[in-house]
């Protein structure tokens, strides 16, 4: 009864670096953080810095509201079609990480329509230290922390903080305003992900604009000579807790997270303080 | 009736009928992640209309009523039109390959027929967007099949066409594939509810049980339809109002 039988399936895992998606130009990058961080702001300075040497494309997760593509669009940085909303049904985890096909849609048709596009900024719905983006949505992705949000907020960690390919630590103007030693907190950041990028970013910081801007510009050129690999922050925080010799020792669980076919991460980072 | 229990190894689908289910072991598991909310389609950006309805002015106290009133028009033609379109699917699966060659076209009959009967430009956006997520599911788990390449040629067709394929291909019945409609339908208005006007959650299941009576007339009325002309055309004016209003307005929680 060959009308009536299921039909073989393909258990075939895509790959990032083989099959047609291999020949993509366009960077996905994603853009996450906690609330009022300064994620619409950052995309709005990566825009006007380099809409005039890159093709960009941008795609808002507001939890609510189409606020944050009404911001960038009234910012006047880039053309409004280039920039689209995408509702999440209050579930801004569950669209950047669990179930991306309403964001991969919307980025598809981006790249489409406005081919070639260089990248495509994925602004995540404010959310919390948690939230970060699956590799099957972005190539690489921003974590923005602000200083207005507490000096302490680095140092606490978690997995965007960790293990984004850069992490932001926007607002560094306001630290005096607000208490904060700016430079202790980027220490904290950079001690938090193990040698992996870290910014101290200000609108009114000309140096550290260019910093982000170069390094948008060399993960485009690795993206593009194919040996990057997108990586999975991970969904949990590592934690520390004390051994009996009272050396704090910090670890990460890999328990329960799917298997994935990328080289970064030890499966236990051990720092010894 | 053979040992279920004692058969460690997968029940390959030509052998289905040894489980006990008709069309296979594997339908039965496809069934049920096709009515999983975790399927990943982009389902959790819908309410099925509930939010512009609630917005336009239907009471909480309503929703019973408004998934019923879904059960009797929008969803009818919905569900008649995949399962006119799994009729196309399996027929060319069983044929001969002048007649699968000519599913794709097949496949924008039923297309056209099911845009005719959905007035609302809304309505039939976002049912375009939710058969994207579908096909893209078609695709990968069947890369080959003449209903994946079906689907391609047809662009982008709304998700009854791309259900209609995945139920053939998945070995779902007509009736199977209807009740799936008709539950999905159901269960996507009760679970936006707890989003918009929150309550306890186990009253909303209750809904859905209260419409299972409903959804098994939608079977019923439904599973033996072959043709297009036999699709029903039962519209639902203050829903297709209701998206309508709220494919233009500017703070929504849920895409439609």
């Amino acid at each position: 009864m060959p009308d009536h039988s299921t039909a073989a399936i393909s258990t075939a895992a895509p790959t990032r670096t083989a099959g047609p998606d291999s020949a993509r130009q366009t960077l996905r990058l994603g853009v996450a953080g906690p609330v009022g961080t300064g994620k619409s702001s950052l995309i709005a300075l990566i825009c006007r810095e380099l809409a005039g040497e890159l093709s960009l494309g941008v795609i808002t997760n507001d939890i609510y509201t189409d606020e944050d593509a009404r911001f960038l669009r009234s910012a006047g940085v880039l053309d409004p079609e280039r920039i689209r909303a995408v509702e999440t049904g209050a579930c801004p985890h569950t669209a950047i990480r669990d179930d991306v096909t309403a964001n991969l849609l919307a980025v598809e048709d981006l790249e489409v329509d406005f081919a070639p596009l260089d990248v495509v900024l994925v602004e995540s719905g404010g959310d919390n230290l948690t939230a970060t983006f699956s590799p099957a949505l972005v190539d690489a992705q921003i974590f923005v922390l602000d200083v207005a949000g507490g000096g302490d907020v680095a140092r606490k960690g978690g997995p965007g903080i960790g293990r984004a390919d850069l992490l932001v630590v926007n607002k560094t103007d306001l630290g005096p305003y607000v208490g904060v030693d700016v430079p202790q907190m980027v220490a904290d950041g950079r001690a938090a992900r193990d040698g992996r990028p870290v910014i101290g970013l200000s609108r009114l910081d000309r140096s550290s604009i260019d910093q982000l801007t170069g390094w948008l510009r060399g993960v485009l050129a690795v993206f593009r000579s194919g040996s990057h690999i997108a990586v999975d922050p991970g969904p949990m925080a590592p934690h520390s807790h004390s051994d009996e010799g009272g050396r704090a020792h910090v670890h990460r669980h890999e328990d329960g997270t799917a298997p994935h076919g990328h080289a970064h991460a030890e499966d236990h980072e051990h720092t010894h303080a | 009736m053979p040992d279920r229990v004692a058969s460690s190894v997968p029940v390959p689908a030509a052998e289905g009928h040894e489980t006990g289910h008709p069309n296979g072991a594997g339908a039965e598991v496809m069934m049920m992640l096709l009515a999983d909310a975790r399927l990943p389609t982009g389902a959790h950006t819908q309410s099925a209309g509930l939010e512009p309805a609630l917005r336009g002015g239907l009471k909480p106290s309503d929703v019973p009523s408004y998934i019923k009133a879904r059960l009797r028009t929008v969803t009818v033609v919905e569900a008649g039109a995949a399962v006119v379109a799994r009729a196309r699917t399996v027929d060319a699966a069983a044929g001969t390959a002048e007649q699968a060659a000519g599913l794709a076209a097949a496949l924008r009959k039923v297309d056209a027929a099911w845009r005719a009967r959905t007035i609302s430009p809304a309505l039939r956006e976002t049912s375009v967007l939710l058969g994207r997520g579908y096909a893209r599911l078609v695709r990968r788990l069947w890369p080959d099949s003449p209903g994946a390449a079906a689907l391609a040629a047809n662009g982008r067709p709304g998700r009854a066409v791309v259900l209609g394929v995945a139920a053939a291909l998945a070995g779902l019945s007509a009736a199977q594939l209807v009740r799936l409609i008709g539950y999905d339908d159901a269960q996507t208005v009760a679970a936006a509810t707890l989003k918009l006007e929150p309550l306890d959650p186990v009253v909303t299941i209750g809904w859905v049980m209260a419409a299972a009576a409903d959804i098994e007339r939608m079977v019923g009325d439904l599973a033996q339809l072959t043709e297009i002309e036999q699709i029903p055309a039962n519209g639902a004016p203050l829903i297709e109002q209701w998206a309508e209003i709220h494919s233009v307005t500017n703070q929504r929680l849920f895409r439609a």
